[in-house]
Formats: structure tokens, sequence, C-alpha cells
């Protein structure tokens, strides 16, 4: 009997939590956006997020045995990345450029810096930036919901631009471009909340995402930092335009409902590995990604932000978290 | 009995379950007397003592069998009488193995020595005794800080004019999970720690005393109270309720609950005026100076789901843990760590005839189901940088960043984040999801330090 007994350090107890129940509570606080996937694109959508999340874990497979690694599928980091991925692409995707796009997140952005833990970007939103430098046409193509019997109303006579081709945001863009009556476009923006516009797969339904996000909170297994920071700094950036011109910004809660900010704000940005550590360093980056998104979408040639923002923020985490080095309780201490 | 809520606390911290049911309610047990006890020489921080009896002598309950001459150092103490059978190594619980004396105690006239509790009552008066009495009885009694880590009492009481003290803090937090031995001395050692609090307070020339518990002992909280409140005359002496909170009796954490004050790192209490002391400390100051027995017993509980029957023992120090077990109904077939001490700052102990020391203030035994499969089966996974260990650490440290700068021996790195400065707590590794053994990797840390140091000279 007594080899059955074992030595460790400190403490001897701990919290029934792992690697595998952080990502799977990120996987159920997805599921109603997926859920709400689904019920817009019908099997569209079944297949892209199938195709995304076994090509993830297909790719982690692969990389592991040729490393000689032990599997590591059972973290289900993978099957996040896939979902995640899957969320962020049109619908009408051909399913090898998600085949293309999944084994670019895994291989290139996560195995290949490390695994797990180790890599600098997020993966899904690089492997999404390599899609749209690498088929621009794909990734910007846009269908109208299943669900959707007609073609969502035009903006006025004088602006031809089908909504059935865009997504809201760049909808509104183009439209405002056309001169259309900004409060218009507002009025009609504002039934984006449910989620019945056309757009990226898990990006319709803010509905669900909050519902999701809600939950994530609860549980606990994202903090409030960064969607806060994200939601406040874009809020913000947006009123400041919107007061200056009303006239040719829209409105900033169609900013906050619209296109990828919610997904970005509680799903996206919140990837612990390519966010600061500190309370203090993820506000920063909180604010970061969600001026940045604005300022993409506002100022940029670009309809949505989402993508380059979180990029270019994950590349200044590791210098956010050294300059938020944490100072102990005690102060520093005099004599190192 | 009304609900009592501690207003006070200290940012950080987690809530490990409490389990204090196993052993909260048993009254404290005295032992019958082991065959051989092993009484380490080096039983807590500081200089190890030299034994000054040698093989075959005999010895008698309560006589010095080792000591020293450094400054930080206690004497201790033979707990029975008997003779020296062997001065030699023997496992001890942290630092592998030490020297001890082994006492084969004597066949006749080894009655266990009994509590003296019911000496003390309310009438009971420090002024009897002159401060250097007390220090005195305090060093050679070779009283140690029972809660831990051991450093010795007569060093932190004994008056000092270059760090006068004014707030003497008592630590009744007991924020370990399982360990009740301070819950039970609370409540039916009642006069005699208050008697070592009020002693301990005019050795160190402190004004306030205040005495902190955590609010899920509300029966220790009204008893004390009621007991201050039968003697109003003794001056400036509170019960402070603290919420339950793991570390909340780390001595840094409690000094911020209690009085709001900050010790900067690096420092200890005494640099702004303050002297923390653990609930079975005072009792043990109580004893030696009234009957002036040196510190040869103590409380320790036995807890956990792998032994047949926990409680709180009053054991002599040097008893052997295997003895302490056949005891209790020994271990049950699903037992799969022992610890000496709470789980979470504990040592796990391989060697069974492991003697126990001044600071043992508790036996757990553990099963596979309380250790968690991951952590018994040693899985750990890469760190996602979750940030949770930052959110619990209670001294606002960045413990991942830390742990593996030692993984990889950069100890620039962990000393520029300030590894000195952990208390070694454990809740950074409590909530780990990735199970990494970052308290771990911090204390080899501050071992590789240690060297380093001594290397250079």
């Amino acid at each position: 009997m007594l080899s059955k007994i074992t030595v460790s350090p400190a403490p001897h107890i701990s919290q029934k939590l792992s690697t595998r129940g952080v990502m799977g509570d990120v996987i159920i606080g997805l599921a109603p956006a997926m859920a709400a996937a689904i019920w817009f694109f019908h099997l569209q959508a079944v297949g892209v997020i199938l195709t995304c999340v076994t090509a993830c874990m297909a790719s982690e497979w692969i990389c592991n045995l040729i490393r000689k690694k032990p599997n590591s599928l059972g973290d289900l980091s993978a099957v996040v990345t896939g979902l995640i991925l899957a969320f962020s692409l049109p619908p009408a995707i051909p399913l090898w450029a998600a085949v293309i796009g999944s084994a670019f997140a895994i291989v290139i952005c996560k195995m290949l810096f490390g695994g797990l833990g180790a890599n600098i970007f997020n993966p899904a939103m690089a492997a999404r930036a390599f899609l749209t430098a690498s088929f621009g046409m794909l990734m910007t193509t846009w269908t109208v919901p299943a669900t959707v019997d007609t073609q969502m109303p035009k903006i006025s006579a004088t602006n031809t631009v089908a909504v059935t081709q865009a997504t809201p945001l760049a909808w509104a863009k183009s439209a405002i471009k056309g001169k259309a009556d900004v409060k218009e476009v507002n009025a009609m923006l504002k039934g984006t909340f449910w989620g019945n516009v056309g757009g990226c797969l898990g990006e319709t339904s803010s509905f669900a995402l909050l519902l999701g996000g809600v939950y994530l909170l609860i549980r606990r297994t994202i903090t409030f930092h960064i969607p806060a920071a994200v939601l406040i700094a874009a809020f913000v950036f947006a009123e400041i335009f919107y007061l200056i011109n009303p006239d040719k910004y829209s409105m900033p809660f169609v900013q906050l409902f619209g296109g990828g900010m919610l997904i970005c704000a509680f799903f996206i940005a919140t990837d612990p590995v390519t966010a600061p550590l500190s309370a203090k360093g993820m506000w920063i980056f909180g604010v970061g990604v969600g001026a940045l998104i604005m300022l993409i979408r506002f100022v940029g040639e670009y309809p949505e932000g989402v993508m380059y923002a979180v990029l270019i923020m994950n590349a200044v985490s590791p210098l956010i978290d050294r300059a938020c080095k944490l100072i102990p309780a005690g102060g520093k201490p005099h004599v190192q | 009995m009304a609900d009592i809520r501690g207003k006070f606390t200290f940012p950080g911290g987690t809530h490990p379950p409490e389990n204090k049911h196993f052993s909260e309610n048993s009254s404290i047990e005295v032992v019958p007397v082991p065959k051989q006890v092993a009484v380490l020489l080096s039983q807590h921080l500081g200089a190890v003592c030299v034994p000054t009896v040698a093989k075959k002598d005999t010895v008698t309950a309560g006589q010095v069998i080792g000591k020293s001459d450094a400054f930080v150092s206690a004497p201790i103490h033979s707990p029975v009488n008997g003779t020296v059978k062997d001065i030699t190594l023997e496992p001890h619980p942290v630092i592998g193995r030490t020297m001890a004396v082994i006492i084969e105690t004597a066949e006749e006239g080894n009655a266990p020595k009994q509590p003296v509790n019911t000496r003390f009552d309310k009438n009971f008066d420090p002024n009897d005794y002159t401060v250097e009495q007390i220090c005195r009885a305090v060093k050679d009694a070779g009283i140690v800080g029972m809660g831990g880590a051991g450093f010795p009492t007569r060093v932190k009481i004994e008056p000092n004019p270059a760090m006068p003290k004014e707030v003497l803090v008592i630590n009744a937090c007991e924020c370990e999970p399982f360990i009740t031995c301070d819950y039970r001395v609370m409540l039916e050692w009642t006069w005699q720690m208050l008697a070592g609090i009020r002693l301990a307070a005019k050795a160190a020339e402190c004004e306030k005393i205040r005495i902190g518990i955590e609010d899920n002992k509300p029966e220790a909280i009204n008893v004390i109270t009621d007991a201050i409140q039968e003697r109003s005359d003794i001056g400036d002496i509170q019960v402070v309720p603290v919420k339950t909170k793991y570390p909340q009796g780390g001595e840094r954490q409690l000094i911020k609950s209690v009085l709001g004050k900050t010790v900067p790192t690096g420092s200890i209490p005494p640099t702004i005026g303050i002297c923390v002391l653990n609930v079975a400390t005072c009792a043990a100051i109580a004893e030696a100076v009234m009957t002036g027995n040196p510190l040869t017993h103590r409380v320790v509980t036995v807890a956990g789901c792998a032994i047949a029957k926990p409680g709180n023992y009053y054991v002599p120090i040097g008893m052997r843990v295997e003895n302490l077990i056949a005891h209790c109904g020994g271990l049950t077939e699903t037992a799969a760590k022992v610890v000496m001490g709470g789980p979470m700052m504990g040592f796990a102990i391989a060697d069974l005839s492991t003697p126990l020391t001044k600071t043992s203030g508790a036996l757990t035994f553990l099963t596979k189901a309380a250790v968690t499969r991951a952590k018994y089966e040693k899985q750990e996974t890469p760190c996602i940088r979750c940030g949770r260990c930052l959110s619990v650490c209670p001294e606002h440290l960045n413990p991942t960043k830390i742990a593996h700068a030692v993984k990889h021996f950069r100890m620039d790195i962990a000393q520029n984040y300030y590894l000195s400065a952990c208390i070694e707590c454990g809740c950074c590794s409590y909530v780990c999801p990735a199970n990494i053994e970052i308290t771990g990797y911090i204390k080899t840390g501050k071992i590789l330090k240690a060297r380093e140091k001594k290397r250079l000279g």
C-alpha cells in the first residue's frame, strides 16, 4: 500500500479546472452563435463549421505525429480555433478554401510557434487574413441568410446597392458613400440585432453572441476587462465621430451590434494566449482593439476592421505585458 | 447564534473547500506515549541544534537535548523519560534528512503529559511576571511559531529598541483547509491562550491587541469575545472577524485585513511596529511562563478521507507519523498522499517514519479523489496565459512569469519579477487550469538563488 503514496510540491489539492474545461466552456459559449448560424444559413453553415473543425483537428493531429509529440487534441483548443475561423468566414466560401484556412491556422500560426500557449497571433484571425489576401473574391461574397425570402429592402431609388451582396456594415458604408440618408440606413441596421442579415457565419446574431459572452463571464472563463474595454472604446470612438458628423457616420450602437464587433469582444480578443496577462494590460489591449476596429471601419477602405485590429494588438501584447509589469503588494523592494 | 460576517479582507486569494468537518468537533485527545520518539535537531528556520546528550544517556521529560548559540535558534527538549538510543539521520518533512535524537521511552513512570489549560482562569494576571521572566521562560522553553514557519518566538517578542512594537496581532485564522488544531485550542484552552496573549503583549510592549479570526469559526469568535468581556480591565484587546478566504492567515495578509497596513516587500512586520503570533504559540507561552514546561507537546489535527479516525490529538513532538496513524486506526485503502501540514502549504512525506516537529499542526491524509486526478498523475499542460494566477496572487505578483523563468534557469528574469516576494501560499498552483506546479517552481527558484548567493560568498 505504501507504494501508492506520492509526493509533490504543495499545494496538494487543486481546483477542478483544466485547459480542456476552459476550452469546453468557450465551445458552449459559442453554441448559441452556432445555432444561429445554422438557423440562418442552414446546410451551408453546417458544412463550413464541420469542415473547419475537422480540418483544424486533423492538422493538429498530423503536426503532433510529425513532431513525435503526444496527441494534444484533448485540450479542445483546435476545436475552438476551428469554430472561430468558421464563424468569421462567409457562408458561401468553398469548402476547399476553408480547409486551406484551417490548415494555415493550425500548422503555420499555432504548431510552428510551439503549439498551444506559444502562438503570437490568434490563429483564426491570422488564417482569415491569409484567406483574405489569397482569395479576396471568395472572402467578400456574401449571401443572404436562407431564412430571408426576399431581398433586404433597397435603400432608396438613388442607390441600387443590394444588401444581398454585402454585410450590413459594407452596405452601410457604400450606401453612405452613395449619398444615402444616414438616418434611413441607421433605422434599417437596427434590425441586425437578431441576426437575420448577411455576414460572416458567426457574427450575424448579436443576441446569440451576447448570450454566449454572458455565459463565459458567469463561468469566469473570461474576465470582463477585455470585452468591456473593446466595447467602451469602440462606442466612445463611434460616438465622437457620430457627434461630429451624424450625416457621414452611422450610429454607435449600429457599430457595436454590426459586423464582428461582439464576437471579437467576447471570443476573439479574449483569447488568453494572445492577450496580455494583467488586468491593466487587458484594458490597454481592449481599448486598442476597439479603437482600431472603429478606425479601420470609419477611415480605412475595409468595411470591417476586427481581423486587422486583433492582429495588430496581438503583435503588441508582449510589449503591453512588459509595460504593465505588476508591482508587488508591498511596493518595490529596496534591495533586490 | 448570530451570524457573524467578517468585514475585512485582502485583495487576491482563493476559496479552496474548507473541509473542516473531519475534525472540528473532536475535542483535543491525549495520545499514549509511543515506544520511541525521534526529536529532530532542525525543527524550524534558523540554526540547527547541537545535541547536548550522548548515546545511552538517560533523559527525563523536559530535559534539554539540543541547543545552539546562534541568535535565531531555539533549544529542543525530550518529551519523555527514557534513554538515548542513537543520534542519527532521520527523515525530515522539509529538508530531506537531518540529525535527530532517538529516545527509547522508559517502560515505567511515563504517563502521557496532560494539557495544562485547567490551571488558567480569568483571574490570571500577567503582571505577576516581569518582562525578563517572560522572555527567559520563552527562550528556555524553545518556543517557535507553531503556525508554520517556526520562527523562534523569543526573537519576535523580546523588546527591541530599534523596532518598537505597538500592535500585537493574533493569528487565529487557520485558513488552511482541514486544519482545526488552533480552533480547538481557542475553544478548549481559551484562558490559557488569553494568558499567553497578554504575556506576549507585555513582553513585546504592545498596547493594542487584535485577534483576527475567520468568520467560518463563529463559535471561536463568540467564546473569545465573551472571555474578553468577562475581564474589562485587560486593556485594548479586540476580536476582529475577517472574511474566510485563503491565505487570510498569512501574516502579511492578516495585517492588511485587520489593520489595513501593508508590510513593505522584503520586510518583516516589526519594521512597521507589528508583532504577529499564532494561537498555539500563545498557549505555549502561557504554559512556559506559568509552569516552566518546555515546548514538548502540541495539538495536531489528523484529517482527511484516507484516515480511519480523524481528530485533534495532543502528541509529543518527535512522535513518528506511523505511530500516530496507528493510533488513529490506520490508513484506508484509498490513501494517495500523506501531507504534514494542510493541503495548500504542507509537505507531502514519502517516509511514514518521519517525526512530527514543533511546526506540524496537522497531518492530512488525501485520497486520489481529493488530490484530483490531473495532479495525482502530474499532467502538466502548456500555460495558456489565462492570468488566473495573477488575479489570485495575494502579493500581486506574476507567478507564471516567475515560474517559467525558473523553469528555464533565467534567474535574472525571475528576480526581476520579484521572486523573493512570493509567500508560497499555493493559490497560483491551486487555480492553474494547466496544472502547472507554479509554487513548486518558485520554491525551486528560491533555493537556486540561495545556492547562487552561497557560491558567490
